[in-house]
């Protein structure tokens, strides 16, 4: 394993947490709750974009691990 | 018509005659019964009892007594909402046996209530030291309404200063295995929706004795059969831990690379997590 592959992992597991909060945000009846939810979702989501980004120069640096 | 026969259809009859006038009385004749509505309460009931028995008496003669004993309250009810004076008068007010935490001895014989019957109305709100009390008040219906000083009030979420998430009602989906459909619209949800959740549950709609949606849009079930163990939503407490799990990545990650742009990349989104874990942290958890 490289941190190539630990980045990408986090990556990933961050990107799975977007999504649930987003669908969390949309089922939830409360509009506060819903209201900080899908603030949440937006602050992962730009976590996410610089992870991806992270995870490009990466892939540049351990050619071997390319995947995405 | 034989005498039996007529108490049978008189009884009948004012059985109807006084579940109609009640209803057009409303919640309030039963809910709390004030001096207006206790006379008139009593009156129709005997109204009603004299003329089922007494074969003598006129019908209708009965009817129009229990509509003008029914009237007269409806009336004065819409009065009252006009006029505080009125109010006042007619429901009467409440009488403060407790200011400052102290007991108004002239108001307690104002009232006739003895000092036993004042800590009698005290212990049905579950107060046992009088010292502990700030206010109190003897509502015009006879209850005693209790402010309890602020060190003996019961500890709230605004005391510590906590953040909690904030709810709506649960909707009951399903009762003794029947979906219900008004309260599922109620949270737009459909019958398809309800059925995958009961799919991944495991069990089937015959099973389910109840069935609640909360506020996060999560089933939680009540079986008919005991024995059986059901799963309780664990996305919330997931989401979580992922979210805290990641944070700590970050973290690693910060401390481990070498460059110096992507440490800094790093140690700025852990901390960005880390805030919006700290904001959404209430509603994960509860």
């Amino acid at each position: 394993m490289t941190v190539g592959s630990d980045v990408k992992q986090c990556f990933v597991s961050l990107k799975g947490v977007e999504a649930s909060l987003s669908s969390l945000a949309l089922r939830t009846l409360d509009d506060d709750s819903k209201c900080s939810l899908h603030e949440t979702m937006m602050v992962v989501h730009e976590v996410v974009t610089d992870l991806k980004k992270r995870v490009g120069e990466l892939e540049q640096e351990e050619f071997q691990y390319k995947g995405f | 018509m034989p005498e039996w026969l007529d108490i049978a259809v008189r009884s009948i009859f004012f059985v109807v005659v006084l579940f109609f006038i009640t209803k057009w009385l409303g919640k309030k004749q039963i809910s709390e019964l004030s001096f207006f509505e206790y006379v008139t309460g009593i009156s129709i009931g005997s109204i009603g009892a004299e003329v089922a028995m007494g074969l003598e008496r006129n019908i209708f003669h009965g009817i129009i007594g229990i509509v003008i004993f029914a009237a007269i309250p409806f009336l004065s009810g819409l009065l009252s909402l006009k006029s505080k004076k009125f109010r006042d008068f007619v429901g009467g007010t409440g009488t403060v046996f407790i200011k400052d935490g102290k007991i108004m001895e002239d108001n307690l014989k104002k009232e006739r209530y003895t000092t036993d019957e004042l800590l009698e109305l005290l212990r049905k709100k579950d107060v046992y030291q009088v010292s502990d009390v700030e206010f109190a008040v003897l509502e015009a219906t006879g209850d005693l309404s209790v402010m309890l000083k602020k060190e003996n009030q019961p500890l709230t979420a605004k005391d510590l200063n906590l953040t909690v998430a904030s709810i709506k009602e649960s909707q009951t989906v399903i009762m003794d295995g029947v979906i219900m459909d008004e309260p599922l619209a109620t949270i737009g949800r459909s019958r398809a929706w309800l059925h995958t959740e009961l799919e991944k549950l495991g069990v089937t709609v015959e099973n389910v004795f109840l069935g609640q949606v909360n506020s996060y849009g999560e089933l939680t079930v009540d079986l008919f059969d005991d024995q059986l163990q059901v799963a309780s939503p664990q996305e919330r407490p997931l989401i979580l831990s992922t979210m805290k799990k990641c944070q700590a990545d970050l973290e690693l990650f910060a401390l481990g690379t070498e460059s110096k742009e992507a440490k800094q990349m790093y140690s700025k989104n852990s901390e960005k997590l880390q805030e919006a874990i700290d904001k959404v942290m209430p509603i994960l958890n509860g």
